[in-house]
Order: structure tokens, then C-alpha cells, then sequence
């Protein structure tokens, strides 16, 4: 009896040993118990790139009281970047000031994020071409305001993606991939609303965190206790009018089943803390491929459903606009209508 | 450093069946670790078991965890059904209230369960109801927001093996599972080694090892928390 129990729990290790070192494209079974991928590095890079390179250059100044920007999540990118290259043009067609995507842009492989890198450099090009004109041979100026700006190479021209990255975009260590484009995924963005008219200016604060391993990880909740999000004057009054989060990873499960891991009980509770903290108007999630949309102690939290072709290969409401005015923020459904081809 | 183990049988073999002569039974541990959002943690636990008959028995234990400000309570209700001579499943109602004080977050949790005893291995599988709300909300959001929220179900799943019989004076076990004493999460999944071993015919010392990761079903699972716990139970 003992001899067959023996064999059983031998040929058991064996098959649990093989599950988990085995691998496809999208699904890496070991990572259930370890990461190839630390969220440490990759915060520690982000901040890093942030602190050279972000911080005092990517500020958006609009020369009106409203704006809206456009919101996307897990578009999952393989061969087909039909549904992505139509949230960059929805975006560009109603001159949403910027994008925000979510997380899992790509599935891990490199000839994947080849194909993103080219879509983004082609939707910067009509970017370029719509907002901006050439003076020379090298530099542009803004066409609402040729004059008074001087010229800047196209280089420096920013085009306004900005993501957050996501599990499945570096689930074999594909961090690599996805920072060779992005390079940080743990930063914030000034938005500068200019109103000629009462020579006012307001602000608006963006911050993007990195959630894809499930947890913000030490060196990021280090970094957001030490208050290098936070925005106040002396007295202890926000500086900024309307603040927005986007990450990856969800806080509340719109159903019972589903197989996503959500943060840990603790981590939870300081994120709904430190939102409210935050004062943020609205968090913006994905994660989950599943809408809800609910208010707590103040903050509005959004889980955005896949816009992914292969996850919802139907027509649909999968984009959100965030229409942002003084008077305040209210958001719009944005259909998506690009369906996949189907093979013969 | 010490940790939290959960003295009760829910998360190792050789506890839980009641031997015919000794009523009540008493397990306390000591706990600590190192949590990725509080720092470092201390703390103890105690659980007090009664057994009716060799079927029923019912439990409530306690926990305060000094510098995780987490502070628990729980009381569970057990039918155990015996399956030949060596194996018993047991149907665990629980009730389970934490308070989270540095967030100001009061959770209750409902919990059935069924667990599985072998003379190798266990398994538990069941569902959770979890319910939390904050108590500081401002007095300017009262009016129009909510600060409370019930999930929507959550499995409960464990699975442990031991290198020895379930009788053995000592044993040492591997184990995996989505929750531990004072906890129940969704799929954040913990995994370790356990201990026990016979001191007295009255009293046992038990020990856990936890790593507990974040985003496991993420594929990304990443160090969150790792503990220790070390225990004792005595029963009369």
C-alpha cells in the first residue's frame, strides 16, 4: 500500500514539476510562485528615468477651460494591432489632449512590441502632422501657435501615450521590451489648463503607478509615503484641481469568478487610503477584462473592460473620454468598432 | 522573529479530531514577519476549542498584530464526518471580524468550508463572504458616497502534504492555500513548510513557515510577506 502511495505522490511532484516549468506566449505556470520580473527594478528604473528625463518636460498646457483625454486597458497586441491603432485615431480625430493605457499592451514577444513600436511611430507622424507645422528642415512649431513658440526638432515633439505596464506585457521578462519604448512606468504628468481670458491657470495632476506584479512593491509605496506624488501647499491645500490614477491591476472584482489576482487585504486598504489622501477625482483600472464603475469614500473608481479584439471581438463601448471642466468631470462611453478578420 | 500560525487544525493535519478523552483544547502562537506595505510585524494569537461529542466542536480565538495594527476575532463551528479509519472531512462554519486600524477599516468575513483529512495529505475548498467599510469618512462625503463594499464570493482552496502519517509523533508538511487564519484573500496564493511535534501526551509544538506573495494568478508573483510562526497547544 505504502509502495503505491509513494508512486503516486512521485508521478504527482513529476506532473506538478512539469506544469510548472512548462510555458506558451501568454501563460507562464511558475510565476504563480515566483517572478522572473521585480517590481523593485522596475520601479527603481522608472523613477529614475522619470527624475532625469519626465519631470520637468512632459507638463501639457491647453489654451482653453475643458479638455477630455481618452482611456484604454489590456489591448493585448499579437499580430492583429487593429483595435489599438483605432483607439489612436479615435483620440487624434477628436484631438483628445492624451491617451492613457492601462496595462498589457502586448503579449510578451518581441516581434509584438516591434509592431506597437511602429504603430506608435505612425500615429506620432499624423500627431505631428496635425498639431504642428515645419519651419525647416528640423523643427516644428505648434499650428494654434506658430508665432510665439520657437521651433523644436521632431524629436522632442511628445506624443501624449501614456501607459502603465501590465502583467501580461512582461510575463517573460518582457520589461525589456516594454521600458525600451516607455522606459518608466512609475511617474506623474502636470496638466496646465490655461484660460486666456481670466489669466488663469489651473492644474490638473496624472499619476500613473506601476501595479503589474499585483503588488506597488516596497521601493513604490516607499516613494508615494515619502510624498513624492503628493502635491500641497504650506498649509496642507492641494495644489491641484483634479487628480487621476491609472494602474493595472484592479481593487474591486465586478464577479465572483474569475482568475486575476487583485491586491493583497493590507495593500488594498492603503490604496483606498492613500486615494483619498490623494484627493483623487477618478482611478482608472484594468486587469479584470470587466466593467464596473463605483464611488468609495469619495474617489470614483473605473475597471475597464479588454479592448482587445481577441477577448471581445464584437463592436463596443471598450474606450472611455474623460471630459475634464470647470465645472467638473464627466465620462463617455467611446465605441470601438474594429472587428478582427476572420481567416478563411 | 515569530509569526502567525493558525493553532487551529484548518491548516495542518494531526489537530483536529477529537481523541475521546480531552474536551478542551487550547493553542496560542506567536508571530512576526516582514510585510511589504507595513514593515516589519509582531503578534499573537490564541484559539480556544471545545468538543461536544466526537462530531461537533466550536472554537473562538482572537489575534492582535502590534505593528501591523491588525486586530481579529473569530468563532467557528465544526461537523466532522468521519471516512473509514484514517480520514475525516470536516464542515467548518466561521465567522471572522478584523480591524485594521491604521486605515480605519473594519472587515467581517463569513466563511464555509469543507475540509479533507488523510493520513498524507489535506485539502480544504469552500467560499467566502467578505465585507468591509471604512470608519473615518468625512463628514462632507457622507451625503453622496458610499464607503463600504461587499465582494462578490470568494473561493477559499488549500492543499498540504505531510512526509509522515497523520499519527506520527512529529511531522513536517508542505502546504499551498488563498488564505491563512485571519485572512481569506481572492487569488493571492501562500505556500510553505510546517512543523509539529508531540511534547507531552497533553501538549504540542507547532511552527509555520509562510511566504505569502502578491500576484500569483498574475504570473508575477512577487514577494509580499514572509513570517513565522511558532506555537503551542494543550489540551484537557
Amino acid at each position: 500500500m505504502f509502495g503505491s502511495m509513494k508512486k503516486t505522490f512521485i508521478i504527482s511532484l513529476v506532473i506538478a514539476a512539469a506544469a510548472l516549468l512548462s510555458a506558451c506566449d501568454k501563460v507562464s505556470p511558475a510565476g504563480i510562485l515566483m517572478a522572473g520580473t521585480a517590481v523593485e527594478d522596475r520601479v527603481k528604473m522608472s523613477y529614475k528615468f522619470y527624475k532625469d528625463y519626465l519631470d520637468e518636460q512632459v507638463v501639457l498646457a491647453v489654451d482653453k477651460k475643458d479638455y477630455s483625454f481618452i482611456v484604454g486597458a489590456d489591448s493585448h497586441l499579437t499580430t492583429d494591432p487593429g483595435r489599438l491603432d483605432e483607439m489612436l485615431a479615435i483620440g487624434l480625430n477628436k484631438d483628445d489632449l492624451f491617451y492613457a493605457h492601462l496595462g498589457d499592451l502586448a503579449d510578451t514577444k518581441p516581434e509584438y512590441y516591434f509592431t506597437l513600436d511602429s504603430l506608435l511611430r505612425e500615429a506620432k507622424d499624423r500627431y505631428v502632422e496635425k498639431h504642428y507645422k515645419k519651419i525647416n528642415d528640423y523643427e516644428y512649431v505648434p499650428r494654434e501657435n506658430p508665432i510665439a513658440e520657437q521651433g523644436i526638432p521632431y524629436e522632442m515633439i511628445t506624443f501624449p501615450f501614456f501607459p502603465v505596464v501590465g502583467n501580461h506585457d512582461i510575463t517573460h521578462n518582457g520589461w525589456a521590451l516594454w521600458s525600451n519604448i516607455f522606459h518608466s512606468s512609475f511617474y506623474e504628468i502636470d496638466v496646465l489648463v490655461v484660460d486666456p481670458e481670466n489669466i488663469d491657470i489651473k492644474v490638473d495632476h496624472l499619476i500613473f503607478l506601476d501595479s503589474a506584479s499585483g503588488t506597488l512593491g516596497k521601493t513604490q509605496i516607499d516613494l508615494i509615503n515619502q510624498g513624492v506624488l503628493d502635491g500641497k501647499y504650506s498649509d496642507g491645500s492641494s495644489i491641484y484641481r483634479y487628480t487621476f490614477v491609472f494602474s493595472h491591476t484592479n481593487i474591486f472584482r465586478p464577479q465572483f469568478f474569475e482568475f486575476a489576482s487583485t491586491f493583497t487585504r493590507e495593500e488594498t486598504f492603503f490604496l483606498l487610503d492613500q486615494f483619498e489622501e490623494w484627493n483623487v477625482t477618478g482611478v482608472f483600472l484594468g486587469h479584470v477584462h470587466t466593467w464596473d464603475e463605483r464611488d468609495f469614500n469619495g474617489v470614483h473608481y473605473i475597471t475597464m473592460d479588454s479592448m482587445c479584439e481577441k477577448n471581445n471581438p464584437e463592436p463596443g463601448n471598450y474606450l472611455i473620454r474623460v471630459n475634464v471642466g470647470e465645472d467638473g468631470v464627466e465620462l463617455e462611453p467611446v465605441k470601438m468598432n474594429y472587428t478582427p478578420k476572420k481567416k478563411k | 522573529m515569530l509569526a502567525a500560525f493558525p493553532a487551529r487544525a484548518q491548516v495542518y493535519s494531526g489537530y483536529r479530531q477529537f481523541d475521546g478523552e480531552h474536551k478542551h483544547q487550547v493553542s496560542a502562537f506567536l508571530s512576526g514577519g516582514s510585510n511589504v506595505v507595513t514593515g516589519f510585524f509582531l503578534g499573537q494569537a490564541g484559539t480556544y476549542t471545545y468538543h461536544f461529542n466526537p462530531r461537533w466542536s466550536i472554537s473562538g480565538g482572537q489575534q492582535i498584530q502590534f505593528f501591523k495594527q491588525v486586530y481579529s476575532l473569530d468563532v467557528m463551528g465544526t461537523y466532522r464526518i468521519p471516512i473509514g479509519k484514517k480520514t475525516n472531512v470536516y464542515i467548518d462554519g466561521r465567522v471572522l471580524f478584523n480591524r485594521y486600524q491604521q486605515w480605519s477599516v473594519n472587515e467581517t468575513i463569513l466563511n464555509l468550508s469543507g475540509y479533507l483529512e488523510t493520513n498524507y495529505i489535506d485539502l480544504r475548498w469552500g467560499w467566502s463572504f467578505v465585507s468591509y467599510f471604512k470608519t473615518n469618512v468625512k463628514d462632507s462625503y457622507k451625503d453622496y458616497t458610499d464607503a463600504s463594499y461587499n465582494e462578490p464570493l470568494v473561493m477559499t482552496f488549500g492543499f498540504g502534504v505531510n512526509i509522515r502519517p497523520r499519527s506520527n509523533p512529529w511531522n513536517l508538511g508542505l502546504f499551498i492555500r488563498n488564505y491563512d487564519q485571519f485572512y481569506y484573500e481572492n487569488w493571492n496564493i501562500n505556500w510553505g513548510l510546517r512543523f509539529h511535534a508531540t511534547l507531552t501526551p497533553q501538549m504540542k509544538i507547532y511552527s509555520e513557515f509562510n511566504v505569502r506573495p502578491a500576484g500569483s494568478l498574475s504570473q508575477l508573483a512577487t514577494r509580499y510577506e514572509t513570517s513565522l510562526k511558532v506555537g503551542l497547544r494543550y489540551v484537557w
